[in-house]
């Protein structure tokens, strides 16, 4: 659709304050960060040597940026995939209940209104070694729960607070996807003999693939480069690294390592990523799936 | 033999609304059975009652003698059509006409040959690598028939199937599938609300009106003798004129200045009703009643006049309005008089309070 506007200036007075925010907010910073990249400062911030492409060099040498690599992709793809699991399940039951739907509903989107780093610190004070109700209860099953010095349950503690965060919105796009599927397809595959199982797998699930896909590709991004909060409020990316993240390795690399080229280089990296996952997106989402 | 058996068959809901109360019907093995009324009447319910999709919370429901009121939709040996198909979008042709197959286990070969033998019957074969996306309103109506032929169930279901398609291919259909179902002689119970998709499909009709079954006939017993008005306005279009009448000692009369020769023991208000066209076009002499002409539809083969009865009010004023079907075309002025003989023999009576037939 085309709107024409009688003056040529309007349209760009209109869409100017947009354009403002994004470039003093993204731009600029975005621009800093990417000439940063290419040049070392010492810690005081008093003086800049130009290196070309010396941080990038460290950093692909760096055998710390590929273990932190591998912990993103580990914290990613677990929290995209509990996150869709979990929220798939609870629509699904949600989607059966008559009474109360709407009461149930609302309680199950709540969490989306938390702000990430609350979030963060409500889970870390539920699993906290010392008082945590969470985690004395495990211990008088016999687990042990210390995630200050444990890096595994580190890591299971930030993808539990980070997906409990993202299911919310999930289950709200699976809900919308589940009603959108006729009734009387369900009805005629109970008529074709399938039980409800078989029902899921074979019509449910294949009808809401484009939803799973759209929802895989956000949550993904989500837990790339949205969970700052989370891991700061919890890890602070240890114990030993094992939660450091690619996007909390530039926090603190940057502002407690005081390496700001070396953290430029990463947030470029970053950025090349985050535009790949976008034209995924973009490619794959916007052709709707065919069937 | 009977196939299918309702007794006393009824549905509640849990808020207490009584859909259908009681209805009893028997149906012969490859009857063709159509259940048909108004939109809200409980057919559809009733439909999917039969099918497993809703329960029954009265009654009894046999299917070839076995009562199978609590087993699920998959255990009944039925098959539905949907009004909307509800074909598996992401399944192609073969793919939705075998699903049911393979949930029963049949091997892939056995599978492969029914779809196929069905596929030919109803001339799918080009389309059974497509989508149902890929196909046309009438080609999906005829993949949804293909899988339900193919499981070759006890019983066919069909909740108005033809309602999404256009009329021209609607009629083509409605030939095809009566075709289909005399050579498979399976066992049919059909939804419609269209009188007309009744009257050409079925062997017997249901009409329902509020859950209850009107009555039950064949589609000649109830045009020739509906049971209440509401059945005689029902069947037939267009519909039956029913006019208020009084039966005296001289006849029966329609108001003041009309009184038809006629002589019955009851006394009384009555419904008087004759069908459009078996009004016979006569003169001013001859003729029994006058219709005031407001205006006509021709459709070549036959022409429709609708107006008001002469000299005649209802009881709140208004005038009393008569349509009259003539055959050929005919093209009277508006406002003029016609005149027309009712032949005793067309007429049909009804209580005034029960609307039944007298």
């Amino acid at each position: 659709m085309s709107v024409y506007f009688p003056q040529k200036k309007l349209p760009y007075l209109l869409v100017l304050p947009q354009l403002i925010i994004t470039a003093i907010f993204f731009l600029w910073p975005a621009g800093q960060a990417f000439k940063q990249a290419f040049y070392r400062e010492d810690a005081f911030g008093l003086s800049q040597t130009f290196i070309g492409f010396g941080n990038f060099i460290d950093l692909f040498q760096d055998p710390l940026y590929y273990k932190s690599m591998g912990v993103t992709m580990v914290f990613s793809f677990s929290v995209a995939f509990f996150g869709i699991a979990i929220a798939l399940w609870l629509a699904v039951m949600a989607d059966r209940v008559i009474r109360g739907k709407m009461a149930y509903q609302t309680l199950l989107v709540w969490p989306y209104a938390v702000a990430p780093a609350l979030a963060g610190v409500l889970w870390w004070i539920l699993f906290d070694p010392n008082i945590g109700p969470i985690a004395l209860f495990l211990d008088r099953i016999g687990i042990h729960w210390n995630h200050f010095l444990n890096g595994d349950q580190a890591m299971i503690l930030v993808v539990i607070a980070a997906t409990w965060k993202q299911i919310s919105y999930n289950f709200l796009f699976f809900l919308a996807g589940l009603q959108a599927i006729p009734r009387s397809l369900i009805e005629a595959a109970a008529i074709d003999g399938a039980g409800p199982f078989k029902r899921f797998w074979d019509i449910v699930f294949p009808l809401l693939s484009p939803t799973t896909f759209f929802l895989l590709v956000v949550n993904l991004v989500y837990a790339f480069f949205d969970t700052f909060g989370v891991i700061d409020t919890t890890t602070q990316g240890g114990p030993d690294g094992s939660t450091n993240t690619l996007v909390y390795k530039v926090f603190k690399d940057g502002f407690i390592g005081l390496d700001s080229g070396g953290s430029a280089a990463q947030s470029i990296v970053l950025m090349a990523i985050v535009g790949l996952m976008t034209v995924v997106q973009f490619r794959f989402i916007e052709r709707k799936v065919q069937y | 033999m009977t196939d299918l058996v309702l007794k006393n068959i009824g549905k509640t809901y849990p808020n207490g609304y009584q859909a259908i109360p009681s209805i009893d019907l028997s149906i012969e093995e490859g009857e063709f059975i159509v259940l048909v009324g108004p939109s809200g009447c409980g057919k559809s319910t009733l439909l999917r009652m039969v099918a497993g999709l809703e329960t029954i919370t009265q009654g009894d429901l046999l299917i070839k003698g076995n009562r199978v009121n609590e087993k699920e939709p998959a255990d009944r040996d039925i098959a539905m059509v949907f009004q909307n198909y509800a074909l598996y979008p992401h399944m192609t042709v073969r793919a939705n006409m075998a699903y049911g197959l393979k949930n029963r286990g049949v091997p892939k070969e056995e599978r492969d040959t029914k779809v196929d033998s069905v596929a030919t019957m109803l001339g799918l074969e080009e389309l059974l690598d497509r989508k149902p996306n890929q196909l046309s309103g009438g080609q999906r109506q005829r993949v949804a028939m293909g899988r339900a032929m193919v499981r070759d169930p006890k019983v066919f279901l069909f909740d108005e199937p033809l309602s999404n398609l256009d009329a021209k291919l609607r009629v083509q259909m409605r030939v095809e599938i009566r075709q289909l179902q005399r050579k498979l002689a399976t066992t049919t119970l059909y939804v419609t609300h269209d009188q007309v998709e009744a009257m050409t499909l079925a062997d017997r009709l249901v009409v329902l009106n509020k859950g209850k079954a009107e009555q039950i006939g064949t589609p000649m017993e109830l045009y020739n003798k509906p049971t209440s008005t509401f059945v005689a306005a029902f069947i037939g279009s267009p519909a039956m004129n029913l006019l208020d009448a009084e039966v005296t000692g001289k006849g029966i009369k329609l108001n003041e200045s009309i009184v038809l020769p006629f002589s019955h023991d009851y006394r009384g208000k009555v419904i008087w009703g004759i069908r459009p066209e078996h009004l016979v076009a006569s003169d001013e002499q001859n003729g029994d009643i006058a219709l005031q002409v407001q205006a006509v539809e021709s459709l070549g083969a036959e022409t429709l006049i609708h107006g008001v009865l002469v000299g005649s009010q209802q009881t709140d004023g208004s005038a009393v309005p008569l349509v009259v079907r003539l055959s050929g075309p005919h093209l009277p002025d508006i406002g003029s008089h016609l005149w027309f003989t009712v032949p005793r023999e067309d007429w049909h009576l009804f209580d005034a309070n029960t609307q039944q037939r007298l």
